[in-house]
């Protein structure tokens, strides 16, 4: 199979690569964000009317919706360009069949089934494209009894294991923070769909490939579920007072983390305090566990007069492990991110400039990058139907009539 | 045997702990032949050191005369690798992990920043033995800025990240979570950009050098919570479980003991039929849950309907009951249930392993499965230095008197050293 040229050279790792999109909500957005932010030509397939999920879910810049401007959506579409089309017209599906016709990747979320019912099964995407790799991304995958339930992060993080660990043990557990399951779905459907891309680009097959969110955030807790085979028992809420909680000090709460005798030393001595490295009670990592409170107790006056910068900045060179709670204003601002160029600015036609996180890891010759704003919905229709398909407007007016597009 | 989409690929690595074994290990899963290195006198810290003081698990909570390849921490993350021991701070077993490296794809590595330049085996080094290298390189701060060289773990980079903050009950403390998601984040990150990279090697035969900051990574995973912040200036507040669109929303107690239930109510027909489950049909009408925002007004209020009705009740029942009427629930599953979920058992997501010393268990399996090429697991997680006689003279030629002297002068093998 002879690969398709590169538009901007070698400069962009995936620029070979044509994307259809027609996921609805943030895994696949994710998926395919990391496909476009490395290059690939992403088009976006959005229901007409309302898009993508996603663009409701805001923030909004003055408050109305407005579902060309809302902040996740423009986090998560960068880079990508959008077409309307309504894949359950007759009309629809063989547009769509035309767009796989020139793609090497499909990702979709629709439900377990629904793909075939449309007449877009993997066998009939592959019949019109060879070598197409198509991925889905579901709640709990493409079979099994729970492929029809429906789940949202929370419930994704319970099912996983992931929410019972977390919290106080006499309060309810908690979910993991953010919306993090849709991420690591996002991010498994990326890996697959690049896994997929490599063999392909060995064998010239393509494949099916099958992400549950459920079993993608079960694998994050990998190590828990073998180490509970081994104990016999499921490690439950450690609470705030454990060896890797927070603790508070003059602005905020760090997080400390000491190796060794050595470094247990060097701490008190810049603390200006030698003496306590001397206290029996905490003579060795057992032992300052085994005290975990007194420990705590003693710490608490002293980190009391340090800011978490003062802490992270006097112990760090010490080799002594220092965590700052970031909340979100410090994070933004925080002077390392700051200098790395890890948050980037969005120039967005509607919603103005848009501050959001940048390369998630930097490649030498291929970078990361933002060449274009997410798409206004539908955006590309003209410049897709007729530069890509060959249509011309009248035909696209037509369409826009039967609310095909 | 079954093809493996990576197949082709090699990679020497030299990661430990968490975040770069689960990298190098989601490149074993697919099939590339993965050479771990670790020292003698350094094993990778996830085998708990010798005598065992840094935690971790056993099996039937003994660790056995060789600890070090009973941990559960370890025997985790480093499946179908091959794992040899080589002392990179000699000249010779410096120059064996070059010759390794001359027939390799890809270095992979997690150490503080300072440790490769202490090796003298930085990127220009690598290059200079294999031109088109792909090197990775992954420490918590990445390798350039104000806080490149300070160490980090999981416990200390994820307040870093801003998820710590997100985590905690409402006017509560932030809390660390219950496993350290900078390092899984870390970890998959490390390997999807290996994939990017193995691509444009393949078109263009060129190599690369990639910087992961396990800071940045997982700062992109909350990328919605910072645009929150940085379009409204509103700081996100610690608030449990609730959620700024939802309601109800949350984990609920359910009968028996630490039984807990995720509840989601997308829409008002979810609360509709949610009210009908409860036999409470009137609360679908009550002004004061009609829409999601008078839901949202009278959360407490919602929370504790919900659980007084959750709380008569089984967890999994409640899921069949709410499922049945396509809302989102599922229980709370602690470690063992997931291994028990029948959704992954139907789907035969574990694999069951077997390790000549830390005996037969089960292991989540692969992350994503591909039609054609599926991953399996191939190999349990090797023991200490377990494939330097075989990788060291199948690859490099080594003659069984070379390894001998290798072995004698503490260079590789299998035995800590004896102080």
């Amino acid at each position: 199979m002879s690969l398709e040229s590169r538009p901007d050279g070698d400069k962009y790792a995936l620029s070979d690569l044509r994307v259809i999109d027609c996921s609805d909500d943030m895994p696949g957005a994710y998926c395919t964000k990391l496909l476009a932010d490395f290059g690939a030509g992403v088009i976006k397939v959005e229901p007409p009317g309302m898009g993508d999920a996603i663009r409701g879910l805001g923030p909004f810049p003055v408050g109305a919706p407005d579902l060309d401007a809302g902040g996740i959506f423009i986090y998560l579409n960068t880079n990508k360009r959008s077409i309307t089309l309504n894949l359950e017209t007759p009309t629809g599906k063989d547009l769509f069949l035309e767009l796989v016709a020139g793609a090497d990747v499909v990702v979709e979320s629709y439900p377990p089934g629904a793909m075939d019912r449309l007449g877009l099964s993997f066998e009939e995407l592959e019949r019109v494209r060879p070598g197409v790799i198509l991925t889905s991304i579901t709640p709990f995958g493409q079979s099994g009894p729970w492929r029809d339930y429906q789940a949202t992060d929370i419930v994704e993080s319970a099912v996983s294991g992931l929410s019972y660990v977390n919290g106080l043990p006499e309060r309810e557990p908690l979910k993991a923070p953010g919306s993090q399951t849709y991420y690591h779905g996002g991010t498994c459907g990326f890996m697959g769909t690049m896994t997929a891309v490599c063999y392909r680009d060995v064998s010239g097959l393509g494949q099916h490939v099958d992400v549950s969110l459920m079993e993608a955030a079960a694998s994050v807790f990998g190590v828990q579920i073998l180490s509970a085979q081994h104990s016999g028992r499921s490690p439950g809420r450690r609470g705030a007072g454990n060896p890797a909680g927070l603790l508070p000090c003059k602005d905020g709460y760090v997080a400390l983390n000491i190796r060794n005798e050595l470094t247990w030393q060097h701490m008190w001595l810049f603390f200006g305090d030698p003496d306590m490295a001397d206290d029996p009670r905490f003579s060795s990592v057992v032992e300052r566990r085994r005290h975990g409170e007194e420990l705590e107790a003693i710490l608490a006056p002293t980190l009391a007069r340090y800011t978490m910068e003062e802490l992270l900045h006097g112990l760090g060179p010490l080799r002594i492990l220092v965590g700052m709670n970031l909340e979100m204003d410090r994070l933004v601002a925080d002077p390392h991110l700051q200098e790395r160029g890890a948050f980037v600015e969005s120039e967005h036609p509607v919603a103005g400039p848009v501050v959001i996180p940048g390369p998630p890891f930097r490649l030498s010759e291929t970078p990361w990058s933002l060449r274009a704003p997410a798409p206004l919905l539908g955006q590309h229709n003209e410049e897709v139907y007729t530069q890509v398909l060959g249509y011309d407007t009248k035909d696209i007016a037509e369409w826009q009539a039967e609310g095909v597009v | 045997m079954a093809v493996l989409p990576l197949q082709h690929v090699r990679a020497v690595v030299l990661t430990q702990a968490w975040a770069g074994a689960l990298t190098t290990q989601l490149l074993a899963d697919m099939g590339a032949e993965v050479i771990q290195i670790e020292a003698l006198e350094r094993p990778d810290v996830w085998r708990g050191g010798y005598p065992p003081r840094n935690g971790g698990t056993y099996p039937e909570n003994y660790p056995g005369e060789r600890p070090y390849n009973r941990n559960a921490n370890y025997n985790a993350v480093n499946r179908n690798k091959l794992g040899i021991t080589l002392d990179l701070t000699t000249e010779e077993g410096k120059g064996l992990f070059l010759e390794l490296v001359a027939i390799s794809d890809i270095v992979a590595e997690n150490f503080a920043t300072r440790v490769m330049a202490n090796f003298g085996l930085e990127y220009p080094d690598l290059r200079r033995v294999n031109p088109s290298i792909i090197m990775l390189r992954m420490p918590a701060f990445g390798l350039q800025g104000p806080y490149a060289l300070y160490p980090g773990n999981g416990g200390t980079t994820e307040p870093m990240t801003g998820m710590t903050s997100l985590l905690g009950y409402k006017d509560g403390v932030p809390l660390s979570s219950g496993i350290m998601h900078t390092d899984a984040i870390g970890g998959e990150m490390g390997f999807a950009a290996l994939l990017i990279a193995l691509h444009h090697r393949h078109l263009t035969g060129k190599g690369q050098i990639i910087e992961l900051s396990q800071q940045e990574s997982a700062v992109s995973f909350i990328g919605d919570r910072v645009v929150e912040y940085t379009m409204t200036g509103q700081v996100p507040q610690r608030q449990a479980n609730r959620d700024h669109r939802m309601a109800p929303h949350g984990n609920y107690r359910c009968q028996g003991e630490e039984s807990w239930v995720a509840i989601a109510v997308r829409s008002d027909a979810e609360w509709q039929r949610l009210s009908a489950l409860m036999d409470r049909p009137e609360l679908a009408d009550d002004a004061r849950f009609r829409r999601a925002q008078d839901r949202l007004e009278n959360v407490d209020t919602v929370d504790r309907l919900v659980e007084d009705w959750t709380k008569e009740r089984a967890a999994y029942s409640v899921m069949e009951l709410l499922q049945g009427q396509g809302i989102p629930c599922a229980p709370v599953l602690k470690a063992l249930e997931v291994l028990e979920s029948p959704q992954l058992e139907a789907r035969g997501f574990f694999e069951t392993v077997h390790h000549t010393e830390a005996g037969t268990h089960q292991m989540a399996g692969m992350p994503w499965r591909l039609s054609r090429t599926p991953g399996r697991i191939r190999l349990p997680a090797p023991s200490l230095g377990e494939h330097s006689s075989r990788v060291l003279s199948e690859h490099l030629g080594l003659q069984e008197a070379e390894l001998a002297d290798l072995v004698q002068r503490g260079i590789t093998g299998q035995d800590p050293p004896i102080d």
